[in-house]
């Protein structure tokens, strides 16, 4: 620049050149149109959010949500902090729902296939058809259907009736075992819950209570107050017994890599060791305990019988204690008496009425495998209908379920987008998003929350309500189901509630149905009056403990049998923390999230220990054969130290083939390589079935992982404490916890000056320091007196790495997502990673176990090394203390990004928004859409810290109140783990979580950074490793 | 010179600054900078576009209604809000308007058949830029201020000249002369 253009001169350059290419960009000679209501919605401000409550339509969990609308269309979903449940938070599926409303791909109308091609029909043709249809077969009608709601229940049950048809619900995510578990050990058919947060010992068998488990949400909550330190200094411990860690084993303090299949020697043996003091505790399973002694279970599991006898201890000494049987992947054909082996240690040592109540949840149909495979017999010559459920594709191959649909005499599908059963449908009835319809929930005994429609159906889809649908053919059939529309239908059964006078008004009236709707809620207190199965379950669950039953079928305690004998590998099915069962693959927020275990998004994989890649010379990313005897896939090797040597794993979710254009073709589905068996007597489907020979094919991959390193390097990014260390277990201040104020002070650091070269500056470096007295920034004089300084804290004690917080930031953010090929180059957009490093991570001996987990996102440094490299002043310090990225200032020279030491700036590299209508309606009108070539990231969601300020401001001038600015990551978190807020204020909370000892700053004594986001360090039992 | 016009033409063909800031200094001194604001077609919309000739100045300057009485959100919104026929049916089906009734004619159409007046929009601010009238309007500020005098004016169809279009410094000034915060992300985020 020394030949005479100044920087100044440069910058106008670029900004005329920016505004020249901007007219060109523009100029198509279309005028923009502003097109008002013609009748004003009453509710409804310009510019202003306007919330629904409604309920997650999207597992059976059924948590409570608060659905942000802006101008009529839904653009954000947040948990209700009224609902039991959710208790204000969502998981990341939850949160992606708004991509099943807006998935481009859902069905225009009804349509009927005629030689292979779909042809649009009118409702009224399409209704007519199937009615026609239904009274030609003379009540062989069947109906396959996902989990519903009761209302839906009722109704679909009420016209099967009519019409002399059945249905099966079937739930490919099915907890069947533990349901026939409690049965058999309690006489009560229900799922128990379980108190996670009274707990002090958490004991799970591979149950993965984070990720799928039961209700993911609420156990999130209560798992991350059961580990919290108190402030006695006490916490509670979480032991896994599991051939394959999920994320949920990621979490725990301490791992018993069991061999597959071996959960109910080590729980039966624990409960023997129990129950030798007190051998009436057993009941009728004193013989069984005796057969299975620690010695006995350490020869099944390969877990020391040491091991096995300290565990047992603690269950008792640490209580009160819990034990979770396996999960859907640890399913294998001894599931059941591995969930009862679980039941009885809980009843053993006392569990039953504390930590465990019977009175569960109803989410899970009985038999939910075992009586679709019944019912597949049956379809020949019928009118198999099928709704919320996919079996074509959830289903093994091997369970005929393709060739017995093919043989129905008229198949209808009410799937609202593609899926590979509706593929095969000649019928096509799609039915509404729940975000668009009307249902309700019953997740539990006396919790019912009413599910509305929060916009009006997305104008390109044609869809009907099932109901509505279900409600007309049963007019043309000639039945008279009582209402004209599901909506009169739902009240109806609504105001029959036993609970329904919990809301104010008449139950029925017009101003009580407006309360309910208000809420979203009805809790009739666990057990109220007429609710049978609450009452019963209610007593029974608060009795002191219940007297353990005679088996009443023949159970094996044993290894399970597995198929494939003298292949190396045993084969473990699980779900996706992700993609569910598979069910959320069209939701490209989801195949971009990385795999919260693996890292990996988009493609499948196959998880090896490294040992046993290492014997077979296999890299990440080389691509493998996996052979059953029931079918083979080729997907790359993921190097698992999670995972028993002897045991390979994949996930589900992945190989769709007809489910549209986000999910066709990415990653694998195992179901082709299992049988298609069924546990008895649960009737579960098995996932832990079957051995399998892994072969390399030669042929290597780059993978798309946003992973740059599972090892710390010796860098205290994501630090622990040990817990004795803590001086409230220390007992005195004398005792230094690592890393406290005294060993991170900075005592003087050169700052860079605005005004050129550096200046001496004394700080410490704690956010509330910012701006440092000496530093020149401008407007910046007297920000200490007047302005907040935002900061955030992140408990790493709570934080699970579930990963909600990355999808509720896209949403919220319009971030965009970018693709399989640009996530492998590097190029992922989310503003938060998830960061997983393994400290201590054994698959031969049981141990401690220790993995951190850590969201990375803009520290918005006080000290930003990205602020100064910046030629054109985008990235700039604000007088709050954000580290601000101004978009239209940025011109994309990435030297920010290259300065960062935390790498959280993302480039946009093409302009990803560029997405397929309706998914932009999904875009927040707060928030820029950025373009290519701006550089981006973590904003600490200004728009809501404008929008609370803008707030404060026209009610009087007040000033915004501590917890009125919730960014979209905190407000998702199950764990509560992150906390945000004026830092500078010391009343305010996040204030108040930073004063704590376990507080750190990434990286900031080594760099000078000057973080304004906090870590709180992990706790653990063991000894860590002093921080170098 | 010619080494700055060497830039204009590459930071061009780089196609990487579409949508960037379009932070014009107010009296560009290039030559190259002059040619390439010539060559941008007018922004302002031609006569006679607006579906409906509607006269501001009857409406607020003869008839002194206020501006918030159809732009009705502008005191407790980001967004002023546009009046829904159903506002402007709610005179109109008694005041068939003296000076053209052909234009009132036109609005009860639009009511009639259900449809909203397709306006064309003339006042707006580039997408990266957020402009919440509700606190202008209660920091005092009068509509006029930034929409030039609309009480004076019939059918809007051209940018009042104070407005210039994104030139962000004519919102500086302004909140520099009341002490407005001046930071960036007061108004980009």
């Amino acid at each position: 620049m020394s030949e005479g253009i100044k920087r100044r001169d440069f910058l106008k350059v670029i900004g005329v050149s920016g505004a020249g290419a901007a007219v060109t960009g523009c100029s198509t000679g279309d005028v923009e149109r502003l097109i008002p209501y013609v009748v004003p919605p009453e509710d409804i401000v310009p510019g202003v959010a306007t919330w629904y409550t409604t309920v997650c339509g999207e597992c059976p969990a059924g948590c409570g949500m608060w659905v942000r609308t802006r101008e009529g269309r839904v653009v954000k979903l947040e948990g209700n902090p009224a609902h039991p449940i959710s208790q204000g938070a969502l998981c990341q599926r939850g949160q992606a729902s708004l991509q099943g409303l807006y998935n481009p791909d859902r069905y225009t109308g009804p349509m009927l296939r005629e030689n292979g091609e779909l042809r649009p029909l009118t409702w009224d043709e399409a209704e007519a058809m199937l009615a026609e249809r239904v009274r030609g077969t003379a009540g062989n009608v069947l109906l396959i259907s996902g989990h519903t709601g009761p209302a839906l229940s009722g109704l679909l049950d009420a016209f099967l009736a009519g019409a002399g048809g059945r249905r099966v619900e079937y739930e490919a995510l099915s907890e069947a075992p533990l349901r026939e578990a409690a049965r058999i050990a309690f006489g009560q058919d229900v799922l128990p819950h379980y108190d996670l947060a009274a707990a002090r010992l958490i004991v799970s068998f591979g149950a993965d209570f984070l990720e799928t488990w039961l209700s993911p949400v609420e156990y999130g909550r209560a798992f991350a107050r059961a580990t919290a330190v108190t402030e006695e200094g006490a916490k509670g411990r979480f032991v896994v017994v599991t051939p394959r860690l999920s994320l949920t084993g990621l979490n725990a303090d301490e791992w018993l890599p069991i061999a597959p299949g071996a959960e109910a020697a080590v729980a039966l043996a624990m409960a023997g060791v129990i129950a030798g003091s007190a051998p009436d505790a057993a009941g009728p399973y004193g013989d069984l305990l005796a057969a299975y002694t620690p010695e006995e279970a350490a020869r099944v599991s390969g877990i020391s019988a040491d091991r096995i006898l300290k565990l047992a201890a603690r269950f008792v000494a640490e209580g009160p204690s819990v034990a979770l049987g396996p999960g859907v992947g640890g399913h294998h054909r001894n599931a059941t008496a591995a969930n009862l082996a679980a039941l009885v240690l809980n009843a053993v040592a006392g569990n039953v009425g504390r930590t465990v109540q019977l009175q569960g949840w109803t989410g899970q149909g009985a038999r939910p495998y075992a009586e679709l495979q019944q019912a597949l017999r049956g379809m020949s010559g019928a009118v198999v209908m099928v709704h919320g459920a996919n079996p074509a594709y959830s289903l093994p191959p091997a369970s005929g379920f393709r060739e017995a649909f093919q043989e129905a005499a008229f198949r209808v599908s009410f799937a609202s987008a593609p899926d590979e059963t509706a593929a095969l449908a000649d019928l096509i009835l799609p039915d509404l998003h729940y975000l668009e319809s009307w249902g309700d929930s019953n997740p539990r005994p006396g919790i019912y929350a009413v599910q509305q429609p929060v916009m009006r159906p997305v104008p390109m889809f044609d869809g009907k309500q099932t109901g509505d649908v279900v409600l007309s053919l049963s007019t043309r059939l000639g039945q008279d189901l009582g209402s004209a529309t599901f909506r009169d239908y739902l009240r109806n059964t609504w105001s029959a509630l036993p609970g329904a006078g919990g809301a104010a008004g008449t139950p029925g009236s017009d101003a009580w149905w407006r309360g309910v709707l208000k809420t979203g809620l009805l809790t009739t207190g666990g057990a109220a009056a007429g609710d049978v199965q609450g009452a019963a379950a209610g007593q029974v669950g608060q009795a002191a403990g219940v007297a353990l039953r005679t088996p009443d079928s023949a159970l094996s305690f044993d290894l399970p049998e597995l198929d494939g004998e003298g292949n190396e590998f045993t084969l473990i099915v699980y779900p996706s923390a992700r993609l569910y069962d598979g069910r959320f693959a069209n939701r490209p927020w989801l195949q971009e999230l990385p795999d919260p275990v693996t890292k990996l998004a988009w493609h499948g994989w196959v998880e090896m220990h490294p040992e046993a890649a290492d014997r077979l010379g296999l890299r990440n990313g080389d691509v493998v054969r996996v052979t059953s005897p029931h079918g083979t896939l080729e997907a790359p090797v993921y190097r698992y130290p999670g995972l028993k040597p002897d045991a390979v794993a994949i996930s589900m979710g992945g190989g769709h083939t007809a489910m549209g254009r986000f999910a066709d073709g990415n990653g694998v589905n195992p179901m082709v390589l299992l049988p298609a068996v069924v546990e008895q007597p649960s009737g579960a489907l098995v996932h832990t079935a079957t051995k399998v020979s892994v072969e390399p094919t030669g042929v290597w991959m780059r993978m798309a992982t946003i992973e740059g390193s599972d090892d710390q390097r010796d860098r205290p990014i994501a630090p622990a404490v040990e817990l004795a260390a803590l001086s409230a277990v220390a007992g005195s201040a004398g005792v230094q916890a690592p890393g406290t104020e005294a060993e991170e002070a900075h005592g003087e650091r050169m700052e860079l000056n605005l005004g050129g070269g550096f200046v001496p500056v004394p700080t410490e470096g704690r956010p509330e320091d910012f701006p440092l007295p000496g530093s020149q920034y401008g407007e910046y004089a007297g920000a200490h007196e007047s302005t907040p300084r935002w900061a955030m804290a992140i408990d790493m004690e709570k934080c699970t790495g579930c990963s909600a917080c990355v999808v509720a930031c896209q949403a919220e953010n319009n971030v965009p997502w970018v693709g399989e090929e640009m996530v492998a180059m590097g190029r992922s957009m989310a503003w938060i990673r998830l960061e997983r490093y393994y400290e201590h991570i054994d698959a031969h001996e049981a141990g401690d176990l220790d993995v951190r987990l850590l969201p990375m996102l803009c520290q918005h440094c006080g000290n930003a090394p990205c602020e100064p490299v910046c030629p054109v002043f985008a990235a700039y310090h604000t007088p709050d203390g954000l580290n601000a990225q101004v978009y239209n200032r940025c011109v994309g020279t990435r030297y920010c990004a290259n300065n960062c030491p935390y790498k959280v700036r993302v480039f946009n590299w093409y302009t990803y928004t560029d997405v397929p209508e309706p998914m932009n309606w999904q875009y927040n009108p707060d928030v820029t859409v950025r373009e290519g070539g701006v550089m981006e990231k973590c904003s600490f969601c200004v728009q809501r810290i404008r929008d609370a300020q803008n707030r404060a401001a026209l009610e009087g001038g007040r000033s915004v109140t501590d917890g009125e600015i919730v960014p979209a990551c905190q407000q998702t978190c199950p764990a509560d783990a992150i906390v945000f807020g004026n830092i500078r204020d010391p009343e305010s909370r996040v204030a108040q979580v930073v004063a704590s000892e376990r507080t750190y700053r990434v990286l900031d004594e080594l760099i000078n950074t000057q973080p304004a986001v906090n870590y709180l360090r992990k706790v653990t039992f063991h000894a860590v490793e002093p921080e170098h | 010179m010619k080494r700055k016009r060497w830039m204009v033409a590459a930071m061009v063909a780089a196609g990487s600054v579409t949508g960037l800031a379009i932070v014009q200094e107010q009296q560009p001194d290039t030559g190259a900078a002059k040619e390439q604001a010539a060559e941008a077609p007018a922004e302002v919309a031609p006569t006679g576009l607006q579906p409906i000739a509607f006269p501001h100045d009857i409406h607020t300057g003869t008839y002194g209604m206020d501006c918030m009485y159809c732009h009705f959100s502008a005191e407790r919104s980001v967004d002023a809000g546009i009046p829904p026929v159903a506002t402007c049916v709610g005179c109109h089906r008694l005041i068939p308007g003296a000076q053209n009734p052909e234009e009132v004619q036109k609005v009860l159409g639009f009511a009639q058949r259900n449809e909203p007046i397709p306006w064309v929009r003339i006042y707006k601010i580039a997408d990266h830029a957020h402009f919440p009238h509700m606190r202008h309007i209660n920091a005092g500020l009068t509509c006029q201020q930034c929409h030039g005098p609309v009480e004076t004016m019939g059918a809007i169809e051209q940018r009042d000249p104070a407005w210039q279009g994104d030139n962000m410094g004519w919102c500086v000034s302004c909140h520099v002369e009341r002490g407005a915060s001046r930071d960036c992300t007061v108004c980009h985020y």
